[in-house]
């Protein structure tokens, strides 16, 4: 059994290291808005794709959190976005890049428990205020920026071996 | 890694090198190579649906042998509760096991009361374990095979508690050594499966250092001299110990139905196990707290090595157990008692089994998958299975891991010879 689960949180990023590496595999992906029904299919490509590439399962586990969790920041709020997924040397990196109404207020939303769901997106199991927080924690680089009524981007990194979150 | 002795074999002799195995293979595992399918021990999970898919009966489970019981002083036959449910619903377990002892076994060992044990060992497990959810069952190998291989991140999601079969005859062995004063070697517990993926938990178990069962025969296998036993020697042993609660263990449902905690849900053959446990490792699957699977549809009465088939196997159990009343027969505090001293916990940790990458090194991984996605633009996306690769992806990564060739599709090489023909005319004319 693991005992890291990725409730721990994390210590902040250091110095953003990798964000800027040699990318070696890059593939997009467009998430459509709404789109429930192929909701969570780009989080499981990329994966399928990291396991053939021999990734380390840690790091898959921690990134496929994150990608699910953006994924389905998309479909609930945004009108659509591009995913990047881009493979570094030593790391995975992914940006989200959404038209959508933007966060006014990142430093709230990055607050545990804090969320503008609708009931209807907490009847399906989603709206509990993880979302952001959830891809922060489970990566080892992350930045955000957004703008009222044209979209957020997302960036994060997850390493290899980051050490911490119970690599296998 | 160990060498994996497989549960499944195919016989040359018999085999055709037709494809069906290959392409009903839930793990892409069998390649047909020289009319002969070739199973790939890294990938087999020996959940037994090439035998199933077998039209020609060329892929047999390896059984134990009459030879086996030989090698022990004192034999013991551990059925599967799906044995009871082949003959009929008037035949009971108590016959069954009378049965079982004119085959030549010295004893019997029935599990019904050991599957409520576990049920309500797992209700006290659940009450107390903090995730990750849902919680998994490890009753049927092949799921556990496949969680290994395919779902690694679930790995922390199986419960730690032994199986049935295992905890029985690991009593059962502790108490014949101290009451008849054998070494415990000199004991020989077989269990009577009905599927292929036991056979091989046997072999070679996941969650303990050895199995406390020392080989299988299949239900297949013993079903016709047991038939005639019970006709023709009739008796009953005593069914004292039996759980009516325990037995519907052999059907999917069985093992919740058994359980107090009711946020819970049995998922039934192979396709829906894909489904649900695609959904549980990204995400969209929360909310329970136990899942129950089986690899077979109807769980265990659903084994390929069964005769009865799974339909009237379910009824007999059901009725079976209505006329033995239906309750159980475990006393909570034994219960308490024994998972206290840790009887139930599995005794070695449940690894995942990373299926090879491309490549080791990140950069020749990267250039194999480009390579690979480039040959699977040029073959024709027919997944015939001709090439002895189950679909044009298979081949496609075999190919890049030197194991195939581009000119086993039949439909290249088809363009190929017609290119060479007339060439600019592709196939119009045929």
């Amino acid at each position: 059994m693991n005992p890291d689960e990725p409730t721990t949180p994390r210590d902040e990023p250091l110095e953003p290291r990798t964000i800027e590496g040699e990318v070696l595999y890059k593939e997009t992906f467009r998430i459509v808005g709404n789109d429930f029904e192929h909701g969570g299919e780009a989080a499981a490509r990329v994966k399928a794709i990291l396991k053939q590439l021999g990734f380390p399962t840690d790091a898959i586990r921690r990134l496929s959190i994150a990608n699910f969790e953006a994924e389905m920041n998309v479909i609930m709020y945004a009108d659509e976005a591009e995913m990047e997924f881009a493979v570094l040397p030593d790391a995975v990196r992914v940006t989200f890049a959404d038209r959508g109404p933007g966060i006014p207020d990142i430093e709230w939303a990055m607050q545990e428990g804090n969320s503008t769901a609708t009931p209807e997106m907490r009847a399906r199991g989603f709206g509990a205020g993880l979302g952001l927080p959830n891809i922060k924690r489970n990566s080892d680089e992350f930045s955000i920026s957004s703008a009222v009524k044209v979209g957020t981007t997302i960036r994060y990194v997850v390493y290899a071996n980051s050490g911490s979150g119970g690599a296998r | 890694m160990i060498d994996r002795a497989h549960a499944v074999a195919t016989d040359p002799g018999k085999c055709i090198g037709c494809v069906a195995c290959s392409q009903a293979c839930p793990t892409k595992a069998i390649r047909v190579r020289n009319d002969l399918a070739v199973i790939d021990d890294e990938l087999c999970i020996d959940c037994g649906t090439c035998i199933e898919a077998c039209g020609y009966d060329a892929i047999r489970p390896m059984t134990s042998s009459p030879a086996d019981l030989r090698r022990f002083k004192y034999t013991v036959a551990v059925p599967s509760l799906t044995l009871y449910a082949q003959f009929g619903d008037d035949v009971h377990p108590g016959r069954v096991l009378h049965g079982l002892r004119q085959l030549g076994f010295d004893e019997t060992d029935d599990i019904s009361w050991m599957c409520e044990m576990v049920a309500s060992a797992t209700d006290a497990f659940l009450s107390e374990s903090k995730g990750p959810w849902p919680k998994i069952s490890i009753t049927c190998p092949a799921v556990v095979r496949l969680i290994q291989i395919r779902y690694p991140d679930l790995i922390p999601n199986l419960v730690p508690i032994e199986t049935p079969r295992e905890l029985a005859a690991k009593l059962r062995r502790r108490r014949l050594a101290a009451e008849r004063g054998l070494d415990p070697s000199e004991i020989g517990m077989f269990f009577i499966t009905p599927c292929t993926a036991i056979i091989h938990s046997i072999e070679a178990p996941e969650g303990l250092e050895a199995s406390y069962l020392d080989g299988a025969f299949a239900i297949t296998d013993v079903y016709g001299q047991l038939l005639k036993a019970i006709k023709h020697a009739p008796g009953s042993d005593s069914t004292e110990m039996i759980s009516p609660r325990g037995l519907r263990w052999a059907m999917a449902g069985g093992e919740i139905s058994s359980m107090r905690n009711a946020n819970t849900i049995t998922v039934r053959g192979l396709r829906d196990v894909v489904y649900v446990f695609d959904r549980i490792e990204s995400g969209t699957f929360q909310g329970l707290d136990f899942i129950e699977a089986y690899i077979c549809p109807g769980g265990c009465v659903g084994g390929q090595l069964t005769v009865a088939g799974r339909y009237l196997a379910q009824r007999n159990i059901r009725q079976l157990a209505r006329r033995m009343g239906d309750q159980g027969a475990v006393k909570e505090e034994k219960v308490r008692s024994l998972l206290r001293d840790h009887f139930f916990d599995i005794e070695s940790e449940i690894r995942a089994r990373q299926v090879r990458p491309l490549a080791r090194d990140l950069r020749r991984a990267i250039a194999l998958k480009r390579e690979k996605d480039a040959l699977l633009e040029r073959l024709p996306r027919k997944d015939c299975a001709a090439c002895g690769a189950p679909d044009c992806e298979t081949l496609a990564d075999d190919i890049v891991r030197g194991n195939a060739k581009l000119t086993d599709c039949i439909f290249l090489r088809l363009e190929e010879l017609e290119g060479k023909q007339t060439p600019q005319q592709g196939g119009d004319d045929a």
